[in-house]
């Protein structure tokens, strides 16, 4: 039992030394308030109209994703048919 | 808080309806958080900046598409940052660019720049440690020592529980200890 605490004793010291080291060093910095402004002036905001239009071509976007899906099953489907019908048939 | 997380909710509703003032508030309140997690996943102060203004463009873009399912508008702004530091992280890979182990010392909160200069040897060798861990462990470790969150407000950013991530900060540590053993790097001179 003592050997053990003996044993564990140290291995805590050091994890609290590594506990304290990176506590000094991953410390908060703090940008410049001209380099946040800096960034902010670099933002451009997407205007309402933009925003709305945005959510309403989702749906389109919908639409289209699904036509092409539809198309490329429809080709799947037909190229799959003509292999059946013509591919597949043994020669004599 | 109850207060301030309704202030949010309100600022978000507005700003997901393109006003600029709404969001002009969230970046204020996270643009520090998210540089200084950007800074120390990249150890460098420029690509920083860039990265943190890319972060705020694209939730600005995007901010239609965030819904308040119980995780904090923070999480995902973490998770922006994340996504774009790990593009960072590949395209330098690809480039082949030499790393940058050097991270400059940028004024930190209530610091004199003469100690700063003194530790930057010591703390250089931690942080060179730290940035060759898994992204996972590096963002734990930014949340826990540079945002001085708890481990349950580091479970909902990460989506892990407060059980995860108290074992792999234990884990995180036990990688480190041992690095720096294998190092022989002694930090308990202090």
């Amino acid at each position: 039992m003592s050997k053990r605490k003996m044993t564990h004793q140290p291995q805590e010291e050091t994890m609290d030394a590594l506990e304290a080291h990176l506590a000094g060093t991953l410390k908060r910095v703090t940008p410049s308030r001209d380099l946040v402004q800096r960034l902010q002036g670099r933002l451009q905001m997407p205007s309402r109209k933009e925003i709305t239009l945005r959510l309403r071509d989702w749906n389109r976007l919908f639409l289209i994703f699904g036509g092409v899906m539809s198309g490329m099953l429809l080709l799947v489907t037909l190229a799959r048919a003509f292999y059946y019908l013509v591919g597949s048939r043994p020669r004599v | 808080m109850s207060e301030q997380e309704y202030k949010e909710e309100e600022v978000l509703a507005l700003a997901s309806q393109g006003d600029r003032d709404a969001f002009g508030q969230l970046y204020e309140h996270y643009v520090e958080r998210i540089f200084n997690y950007v800074y120390y996943r990249t150890g460098n102060s420029h690509d920083a900046e860039d990265l943190t203004a890319r972060v705020f463009q694209r939730a600005m873009n995007h901010i239609v598409n965030y819904t308040d399912r119980g995780v904090p508008f923070s999480a995902w702004l973490y998770r922006i940052a994340h996504n774009l530091v790990a593009n960072w992280h590949r395209d330098r890979s690809r480039k082949q660019e030499i790393p940058l182990d050097d991270l400059p010392i940028l004024p930190t909160k209530g610091d004199h720049p003469e100690r700063n200069l003194v530790r930057s040897q010591e703390e250089e060798a931690l942080l060179r440690m730290i940035r060759k861990l898994p992204p996972e462990r590096q963002n734990l470790l930014i949340l826990k020592f540079v945002e001085n969150m708890s481990n349950a407000e580091i479970g909902r950013i990460m989506g892990r529980s407060e059980g995860a991530v108290k074992s792999l900060y234990h884990r995180t540590l036990l990688a480190l200890r041992d690095q720096l053993e294998d190092q022989n790097l002694n930090l308990e001179g202090e």
